[in-house]
């Protein structure tokens, strides 16, 4: 059974998910020691200025300029509207060469080996349903369920899978949700147009527990711990992270923040990129 | 051993719990092949006599006849009850699955109270909202809309001590429960709290841990919702297709659904629904 790490990597002139992506490969062998495949669709890019060293496997993405646009703040001072390339994610099932698939995003910043259980587990799925905040001082409720009377809410952001039978069928049903998303964001009182990758994974979990309360998808190791694009990550040293947490009531102050040994998911992308530069000069 | 579900209806000023508990027969009728009796001094349509194995007066008059709660009478229904073991119900409720093997797990009580109820979720509710009463007087939490017994010397205790207390409601309330969370009026879920208290029964008459036998209890403060309306009908849909398959919001209900809002009757199909599927 081959095992391995995936990520998806495509640029929106605004940030550059290659270099995440390349910066991830790095410490998923280092910590987690399993070889890493990335789909992007940039592979012009990724030669000339990171290589392909890093990566186990590169595929070819088609490139699409997506209409999709959000807000990517920088600390809560900062925002830039760009493009937001979410689509496809169910894609990732037909693509990975690995029969045990680790999906992440490349604003996942691996800091210990604590996903590496997954690939001794009985589960065919597992995913974060549980998450923490590090600020702790933000409503960590919105990310309970996907709106107020839906469905509970699981993260996208990194998600277990072997190839089976009934994974095939969960990823078609994402790819179909996603397909018909004005139809099923409607159904499961999402007001927004915005397609969510954390919505139709939650929405298809649902459909795959018999619409109740089920097991399909198992909890991944932990808790998934995060920043939003509110807080800054400032310094980074091997396992150990500094950020600056938005203060609560205080717009525009900060708490330093130190983590050693912690996995976390790092929404300010441009912060991440900064570290990410200053790592590389480093190198 | 006679098995059966008995619910108590007493038609008031704005509501017919006739109705409802007509509603509730034919869905336990759909999914069971038990009897349910109804007692009641109201006028059962001709329509729905057929759905009842009894249709019981209420026994020792109606105690309940300038009350708009109409819950002075419940403690009769240990009396009135035909069977051997019994289940109440609300007249509130519907049968959404067959319940064969709860009668299995109830058999090993005397009195089986549910203190476990669910969201639509099917996950554990939180009633702390409507409950202040109970936490604030250490009572054990209680819900008299689904409970179970059988006739026996302890069960005729408990019932005579429920008698006792919902008869002197106001002398009882006095006693057991602190003047800031005292209900203004009687209320057999406190009622029967406090008789548990009394004879110190708690541990024989329910199981804090079991999932089941239990009810989804449609109370909006207790859906886990961060913004809650007085109405959950307001918030989240009622699907019944043809068959029967019940759907709030995006979950499928199983068990006992208690729709506690009156007017979920006229509001939703349900009961064009069950009167297809029992042909009444």
């Amino acid at each position: 059974m081959s095992k391995g790490a995936f990520l998806i990597a495509r640029n929106n002139g605004h940030i550059d998910y290659v270099k995440q992506a390349v910066f991830l490969a790095k410490r998923i062998k280092k910590y987690l020691n399993i070889p890493v495949s990335v789909a992007t669709d940039s592979i012009g890019y990724l030669e000339d200025t990171f290589g392909t060293d890093d990566f186990d496997k590169v595929i070819w993405l088609d490139y699409t300029a997506e209409s999709n646009k959000r807000y990517f703040f920088d600390g809560t001072l900062s925002k830039k509207s760009a493009s937001f390339k979410n689509n496809n994610r169910a894609s990732v099932y037909d693509l990975t060469p690995y029969d045990e698939t680790l999906l992440m995003d490349t604003d996942y910043v691996i800091s210990n080996d604590l996903l590496k259980s997954c690939f001794n587990s009985n589960s065919d799925f597992m995913i974060y349903k549980k998450s923490d905040d590090i600020a702790k001082v933000r409503n960590e409720r919105e990310f309970d369920t996907i709106s107020n009377t839906s469905v509970d809410f699981y993260w996208a952001t990194v998600v277990y899978f072997k190839k089976t039978e009934t994974n095939t069928i969960f990823f078609d049903l994402v790819k179909h949700i996603e397909e018909e998303w004005n139809h099923y964001r409607r159904v499961y009182q999402i007001t927004s147009g915005l397609f969510r990758n954390d919505f139709a994974f939650s929405m298809a979990i649902h459909i795959m527990n018999g619409f109740q309360s089920g097991d399909f998808a198992q909890q991944l190791p932990g808790s998934m711990l995060y920043t939003t694009d509110k807080d800054v990550l400032w310094q980074m040293h091997d396992d150990e992270m500094m950020f600056l947490v938005q203060k609560k009531d205080y717009l525009g102050e900060y708490t330093a923040l130190k983590t050693i040994g912690q996995t976390i998911h790092v929404m300010n992308k441009s912060s991440l990129n900064r570290i990410i530069d200053q790592e590389f000069a480093n190198d | 051993m006679t098995k059966g579900v008995v619910v108590l209806a007493q038609n008031n000023t704005t509501d017919n719990y006739v109705e409802q508990a007509a509603l509730l027969a034919m869905s336990l009728r759909y999914y069971n092949n038990v009897p349910i009796s109804l007692i009641t001094d109201d006028k059962v349509p001709d329509e729905y006599v057929s759905l009842f194995d009894k249709i019981i007066p209420i026994p020792f008059g109606d105690s309940a006849d300038t009350s708009e709660w109409k819950v002075e009478n419940r403690w009769k229904i240990y009396h009135a009850s035909p069977y051997d073991e019994t289940i109440v119900m609300d007249t509130d409720m519907l049968v959404l699955q067959n319940i064969d093997t709860w009668w299995d797990v109830l058999s090993n009580y005397e009195v089986f109270y549910t203190s476990n109820v669910l969201t639509y979720k099917g996950k554990t509710a939180n009633t702390s909202y409507y409950r202040k009463t109970f936490i604030d007087n250490n009572l054990p939490n209680l819900f008299c809309g689904l409970h179970y017994f059988k006739k026996c010397e302890f069960a005729q205790e408990f019932y005579a001590w429920l008698e006792l207390v919902v008869n002197n409601w106001e002398t009882f309330y006095e006693q057991q429960l602190l003047a800031a969370s005292r209900p203004k009026h009687v209320s057999m879920d406190v009622c029967t709290a406090i008789v548990t208290k009394i004879l110190d029964c708690e541990s024989d008459i329910t199981n804090k841990v079991a999932k089941f036998p239990s009810f989804t209890h449609m109370k909006p403060y207790c859906q886990g919702w961060h913004e809650v309306q007085t109405s959950w009908q307001s918030q989240i849909g009622v699907y019944i297709s043809k068959d029967g398959n019940t759907k709030l919001g995006n979950y499928v209900q199983t068990g006992i659904l208690h729709y506690t809002e009156k007017d979920f009757v006229e509001k939703s199909p349900a009961l064009e629904r069950y009167r297809n599927l029992t042909n009444v």
